[in-house]
């Protein structure tokens, strides 16, 4: 291997990489400290968090680009844009939320956190083909796996059964979809099969249930409130939004070349059915997160409401595969859950309960947690008024039907509504639990670190912070599940498969150019 | 591999079946031998470069030496489970399942209605067979050992599928869906011990 090889190797891989010396550093922190030692697992942690930051660092200024496609026989691994740009958060966001956590088991949730980031660069690196899907897929289950271990608590447990059986079973529907994509350049010369809209709807419906169902959308809601009642926020987190968020633009990416490539409209009641999907999930969320007392079932389904917008971006995406407003919503998405979750995690810390009516007044009591969730709210509402609110209007707009957006537009309002309630319980007066509760001065660094973090993290979400990951070249968007190298379509019947104009993720990032997967020099 | 495709496509059937109707024993066993059977099927086993077959068969001895029950290598009890005798009455106990893996067989061997037709019948004969005995038992079973034989027989049944149209993996999807077999078998086997580690408790 030549020395730029071996450069573009490490470009390539750095997050994996950063994981994998995980597995080196915990262990030999906790040989220096001693295994009885109490700050064992302190150190541990900040060493977990200091990788966290490194590969934050590492994925802002490596980026992606020429030098960093890495050749492995025919298989090209490149970084792409969305991918760098969620390692580039996720290492900060995943940093804060490990601190805020403590523990004994905080350390192993940063790790859990490195290679759940890792994966998801990963799968998006690869240029097609069922990899990446199949990638996140079994990373989520994984990561499930590793985040409910520790405790025989059947109710984790269940939990990842659930999630085993949903994987399992969303992985035919991927190769169901990824033989029907192939077929669509055949039926466009030979009129006795299927037409190419016919095929293009099954695809999309193959695809767009992968991304109802790991997503969480209605009525698949079941296994998200399950994954965050009973996991740990970090894998909480990464299995119920990070992962889901990423398997979406590949999706949105997918939906966006078949709609592009289709003349006639996509048959079938696919695009309804998700925009009806979409709407139903947000009224839903926000209603059962009014009506419930948990504040770690209310996080759940705020995270629902979520998965309700990456449904409506998906229909957005076969209605008008240029608009760039369905993958604009995704990040600020992962990013407003992500503080509510790092908002869950500070409250339980502290006060050792999950039940709003053993929280009255904790907000007054510990100011930092109230800046925290005052912030989630914030990105919630993606307020003030910029490109990520003009977005999800635009969602609504491209649905074309008036009565799915005006539902859609109560079930947001509902979900802050719903977050507003939660702030409002801070105020009240002190309950018993919260007055009895230790707590730190503010000039502590985890304390700072939770305020600057969920203020940095607002302002990413909700639009106000120019984020891109540096690089030498244009950045590739997300890959699609279109084959790979191993079939080759017949040339003169392919239809237009050029990718999408942008895999922009972030409301600041300029649109790479074309869009089309960096060449190898 | 012409010559050995045909035997190798029933024994990865019959293995199917026996994986999502036995309990215990014969269960692993016909896992390992499904395992076995569909990696030599989806990577032909005369192509030079076998990184893809090494890989498949390394995750999933991987994942089975992690699931596999305590106790299962007990030579007189493995007898006893493995006896012909024994195999044909587990079949026999399950009709509907057998039923079904031979309706996916001959499901299979027609041609898919779509204009891809490049594709090996014996392959899309198992890859259907297992998915139609492999999906009933992941949709609805609740026991986690099952669902989890399920998993892995739905998987390979998938890949299979996707092998006669496409041809073997790349290296890199190999490696992900290896390492999905051995996530399914590891986590599948880790969520049945607590579970029952919980109910004993309990």
């Amino acid at each position: 291997m030549t020395e730029v090889e071996a450069l573009a190797a490490i470009r390539a891989l750095f997050p994996m990489l950063m994981a994998l010396s995980s597995l080196a550093l915990v262990p030999l922190i906790r040989l220096w400290r001693g295994p009885l030692r109490d700050d064992a697992a302190t150190y541990a942690t900040f060493g977990v968090q200091l990788l966290l930051l490194i590969t934050a660092v590492g994925a802002g200024l490596a980026g992606a680009g020429y030098l960093s496609t890495l050749k492995i026989g025919q298989i090209a691994i490149d970084p792409s844009e969305p991918g760098r740009l969620l390692v580039l958060l996720g290492g900060i966001v995943f940093a804060v939320i490990v601190g805020a956590g403590e523990g004994r088991r905080a350390g192993t949730m940063g790790q859990i956190a490195l290679f759940g980031i890792a994966a998801i660069d990963l799968a998006l690196a690869i240029p097609s083909g069922i990899a990446p899907i199949s990638l996140l897929l079994f990373a989520s289950l994984g990561i499930s796996g590793a985040a409910a271990s520790g405790k025989d608590d059947v109710g984790r447990a269940r939990a990842v059964f659930r999630d085993l059986r949903t994987v399992s079973l969303l992985l035919p529907a991927v190769v169901i979809a990824e033989i029907l994509r192939t077929a669509i350049s055949y039926a466009a010369v030979d009129a006795s099969y299927a037409t190419p809209a016919s095929l293009a709807a099954g695809t999309a419906l193959g695809v767009s249930l992968v991304l109802i169902v790991a997503a969480g959308v209605f009525p698949f809601h079941g296994r998200l409130i399950k994954i965050f009642e009973a996991l740990p926020i970090v894998g909480s987190l990464l299995v119920g939004v990070w992962i889901p968020s990423a398997l979406a633009l590949i999706v949105m990416s997918e939906l966006s070349v078949l709609a592009s490539g289709i003349t006639d409209p996509l048959g079938g009641a696919i695009v309804p059915g998700i925009l009806l999907a979409g709407a139903a999930t947000l009224v839903f969320g926000a209603v059962s997160a009014l009506l419930h007392d948990d504040i770690g079932e209310i996080v759940g389904f705020i995270a629902v409401g979520n998965a309700g917008w990456l449904a409506l971006a998906a229909a957005a995406a076969l209605q008008s595969p240029t608009d760039t407003s369905s993958r604009l919503i995704v990040l600020p998405g992962i990013l407003t859950i992500s503080l509510f979750g790092l908002w869950l995690v500070s409250v339980r810390r502290r006060y050792g309960t999950t039940s709003i009516s053993e929280l009255g007044g904790w907000a007054r009591r510990t100011g930092a947690n109230g800046i925290a969730l005052v912030a989630a709210i914030i990105a919630l509402a993606a307020l003030p008024p910029g490109a990520v609110l003009a977005a999800r209007l635009n969602l609504l707009l491209l649905g074309g039907n008036p009565l799915i957006a005006l539902f859609a537009f109560i079930g947001q309002i509902l979900l802050i509504v719903a977050a507003i309630r939660l702030l409002l319980v801070g105020f009240t007066p002190e309950s018993q639990t919260v007055h009895e509760a230790e707590t730190r001065p503010f000039a502590n660094i985890i304390t700072v670190s939770l305020v600057a973090g969920s203020i940095f993290v607002a302002a990413a979400a909700a639009g106000w912070l120019a984020l891109e990951s540096g690089g030498t070249g244009p950045l590739p968007p997300a890959p699609s599940v279109s084959p790979g190298a191993s079939f080759e379509p017949a040339p003169s019947s392919e239809p237009s498969v050029e990718p999408t104009p942008s895999a922009t993720v972030s409301p600041s990032v300029v649109p790479s150019g074309s869009g089309e997967i960096s060449p190898a020099p | 591999m012409p010559g050995l495709e045909l035997p190798l496509v029933l024994i990865a059937i019959l293995a199917g079946t026996l994986a999502v109707t036995s309990a215990g024993r014969g269960a692993w066993v016909a896992i390992a031998i499904l395992a076995l059977t569909s990696s030599a099927l989806e990577f032909s086993v005369t192509d030079p470069n076998r990184i893809g077959l090494i890989l498949r068969l390394s995750a999933i001895g991987i994942g089975l030496v992690a699931a596999l029950p305590e106790n299962l290598f007990e030579r007189e009890a493995l007898r006893r489970d493995l006896a012909l005798r024994t195999l044909v009455r587990t079949l026999l106990e399950h009709p509907v399942v057998v039923a079904s893996a031979i309706a996916g067989l001959l499901l299979g061997l027609v041609p898919l209605a779509l204009p891809i037709e490049s594709s090996s019948d014996a392959l899309r004969a198992a890859g259907v067979a297992l998915l139609v005995v492999g999906l009933p038992p992941l949709l609805t079973s609740r026991f986690i050992e099952a669902t989890t034989r399920a998993a892995v027989v739905t998987l390979a049944g998938t890949m299979l599928l996707r092998t006669s149209i496409f041809g073997a993996l790349d290296p890199l999807t190999s490696l992900a869906i290896g390492a999905g077999f051995t996530c399914i078998l590891v986590v599948g086997g880790s969520v049945a011990t607590r579970i029952s580690n919980a109910e004993e408790e309990r």
